[in-house]
């Protein structure tokens, strides 16, 4: 559907997507998530056309609508693409009325009139704002006018619709039902969607792949549980708030792979043969168990379990996260009872376990 | 020095500056009285700088207009080298002596001037004329419009410009449905100062274009004139332009209060 292929873009000497390809599937949502300044709004104002890439080619529907073939140059206006796009801040334009936002984009493309009317009543109504048509924005609330902003979008039919952080522009109390609501909208659509967040909830409620960009480039792309379960790179890992151990793998055997980190053996089931690299592994804070005592049911299954000092404890609304020094820094999610029952404190002594299959590595790139 | 003595200080300066402005323009109401008003209106001198400066300026704001609102749009939207320098170019007048303005224009436009071969060709001799006028408040005034609609299109928040590129492929129609709507109030901001500084204009006028009854002689030079022959005429002038100047920048004041998407 979508195949943009080894992009690179600068502005003032400064790389800022480099080497970027990525693929989306007809019909799929998937979520662009990056920290803030990594690039993803630069992504989709090439994709839209609003900015040209320096290099590479975007293609839609195979369809090469930006770039290079042989030496013919082709780069399709923005209304051309058939390309949808939702903008972070609440971008309507402030002198129209509401149904006037939606029908403008109809009647750049010469619909009747009775045509105009027809869609826009539709669009407004499918995002339940019909007794709003004849208000101007700024008597809206934000997530309102993101609903706006959408059926706007809508108007021309797209066949792929660009959506960047359009929760941020939400009242932060609104953003959870908001969320939900964009997201019913985004199935009923059966459309291709690219979401680009930096929240990493937002992206696992929202999409059905996640791509992982950092860097100028896509660092990792999957579904919700290759990309929590099997990240590939330290950035990954790091920015989803997964654990990164440095280590070394030191023998393999029967799938079993022992792993030196800081001169602790850790086991970990289901991984490479790596043996003899320098490799990294992770583990998520959820998977981490913590205790009193050096021994722990691991019902059978293979485990590890090192002893540890609680360095740090910071409380959320329903967990802990406690920070454990076991020769490497782990950080856990524990909950707030497991912490009564056990009466931890900071500075006490404790052992982390967490099952060998829970263990994720993956070839140290040197990166990091 | 405790806050009290410090505010006491400032409110004294304050007060000071309020006099230093005020006063002067008090003190020309105060030397005419209504009934001298009607028997000046009758004056033709009076009459005809009136209507001379109500034309010129409003062509001159007329030209202004059609030549710096493209211009303005131009130079916000895109990148070229040398831009910067042709911005400064462009804006000159605004910070350029009055008389080293009329000095410039009659060494472009007089007939031994720049362009002064292709206008005797055609028969055209702008000093001393209407034109010459015009030609000079346009060049005085319309840096202020230019810069008033650059700021308008400056501060347009890109994503509402994106959403209507994404919509239309036209950028006519974006620039006249969006762009252009959402700067009126700029625009307009700088018409009003286009036009005042164009009512207000002397120096250049008189150096370029003379001072002729009827055909040059402007609101501000007829007050130069007639502060020898007919002092009352040249107050009411000069009121009427206080007048203008103040309208305008209230008007200029109000506009930049008020913006769209704000429920003031």
């Amino acid at each position: 559907m979508i195949n943009v292929d080894t992009i690179t873009k600068s502005f003032a000497e400064k790389k800022v997507i480099e080497k970027l390809s990525l693929e989306v599937k007809k019909e799929e949502i998937l979520s662009l998530l990056g920290p803030n300044g990594c690039g993803k709004t630069t992504v989709l104002n090439i994709l839209s056309g609003l900015i040209r890439q320096d290099e590479g080619n975007i293609y839609i529907n195979d369809v090469l609508v930006s770039g290079s073939a042989g030496t013919k140059k082709v780069h399709l206006k923005s209304s051309e693409r058939k390309i949808g796009y939702v903008f972070q801040t609440t971008s309507l334009f402030p002198h129209m009325r509401i149904e006037d936002n939606v029908a403008y984009g109809l009647k750049s493309f010469h619909f009747s009139e009775q045509e105009v009317k027809k869609r826009t009543d539709a669009l407004i109504e499918f995002v339940g704002l019909h007794e709003y048509a004849k208000f101007y924005p700024h008597q809206l609330s934000g997530g309102q006018k993101q609903r706006i902003a959408l059926a706007r979008s809508l108007a021309t039919e797209p066949q792929v619709l660009l959506l960047d952080e359009p929760v941020s522009a939400v009242d932060p109390q609104l953003r959870e039902s908001f969320r939900l609501e964009l997201k019913n909208y985004l199935q009923a659509l059966e459309i291709t969607v690219i979401y680009v967040t930096h929240n990493l909830s937002e992206a696992f409620i929202m999409s059905d792949r996640i791509a992982v960009m950092g860097n100028g480039h896509i660092e990792q792309i999957g579904d919700r549980t290759e990309i929590f379960d099997k990240p590939t790179s330290s950035y990954v890992a790091q920015f989803l708030g997964i654990n990164t151990l440095k280590g070394k793998a030191i023998k393999s055997d029967a799938g079993l792979l022992e792993i030196d980190v800081n001169g602790i053996a850790l086991l970990a089931s289901q991984a490479p043969n790596l043996v003899g690299k320098n490799v990294v592994a992770t583990i998520k804070p959820e998977e981490i168990m913590l205790s009193k005592s050096a021994d722990f049911n691991f019902n059978g299954t293979l485990g590890n379990s090192v002893e540890g000092v609680i360095t740090e404890m910071v409380q959320m609304r329903s967990n802990a996260q406690v920070t454990v020094d076991a020769g490497f820094l782990v950080k856990t999610r524990t909950s707030l009872s497991s912490i009564k029952n056990l009466s931890i404190n900071l500075g006490d002594k404790v052992y982390v376990h967490f099952n060998a299959n829970a263990l994720n590595v993956f070839l140290d790139n040197g990166n990091e | 020095m405790s806050n009290k003595i410090v505010l006491i200080i400032l409110g004294l300066i304050v007060l000071d500056y309020f006099l230093f402005i005020a006063l002067p323009i008090l003190a020309i109401f105060l030397r005419i009285e209504p009934n001298q008003v009607n028997a000046q209106l009758h004056n033709s001198a009076i009459i005809d700088a009136i209507q001379l400066s109500l034309f010129t300026s409003g062509v001159a704001t007329l030209i202004a207009f059609v030549l710096t609102v493209p211009t303005a749009y131009f130079m916000t939207t895109r990148n070229f080298p040398g831009k910067s320098i042709l911005d400064t170019l462009i804006e000159l007048p605004i910070v350029l002596p009055p008389a080293v303005a009329g000095i410039v224009l009659l060494y472009a436009f007089a007939p031994k001037g720049l362009l002064g071969p292709i206008l005797n060709r055609l028969g055209l001799i702008i000093p001393g004329s209407t034109i010459a006028v015009i030609i000079a408040e346009s060049f005085v005034a319309s840096p202020f419009l230019l810069r008033s609609a650059k700021i308008g299109f400056e501060n347009m928040d890109r994503d509402v410009i994106n959403s209507a590129k994404m919509l239309s492929g036209s950028r006519i129609r974006v620039f006249f449905t969006i762009t252009f709507p959402l700067s009126i109030r700029a625009i307009i901001s700088g018409i009003m100062m286009t036009w005042a500084r164009a009512m207000g204009e002397f120096g250049a006028t008189l150096m370029f274009a003379g001072n002729l009854p009827g055909i040059t002689q402007t609101m501000p030079l007829a007050i130069y004139v007639l502060l020898y022959s007919n002092p009352l005429g040249g107050v009411m002038l000069a009121i009427i332009l206080i007048i203008i100047s103040f309208s305008v920048l209230i008007i200029v004041k109000l506009l930049e209060q008020k913006r769209f998407g704000t429920k003031k």
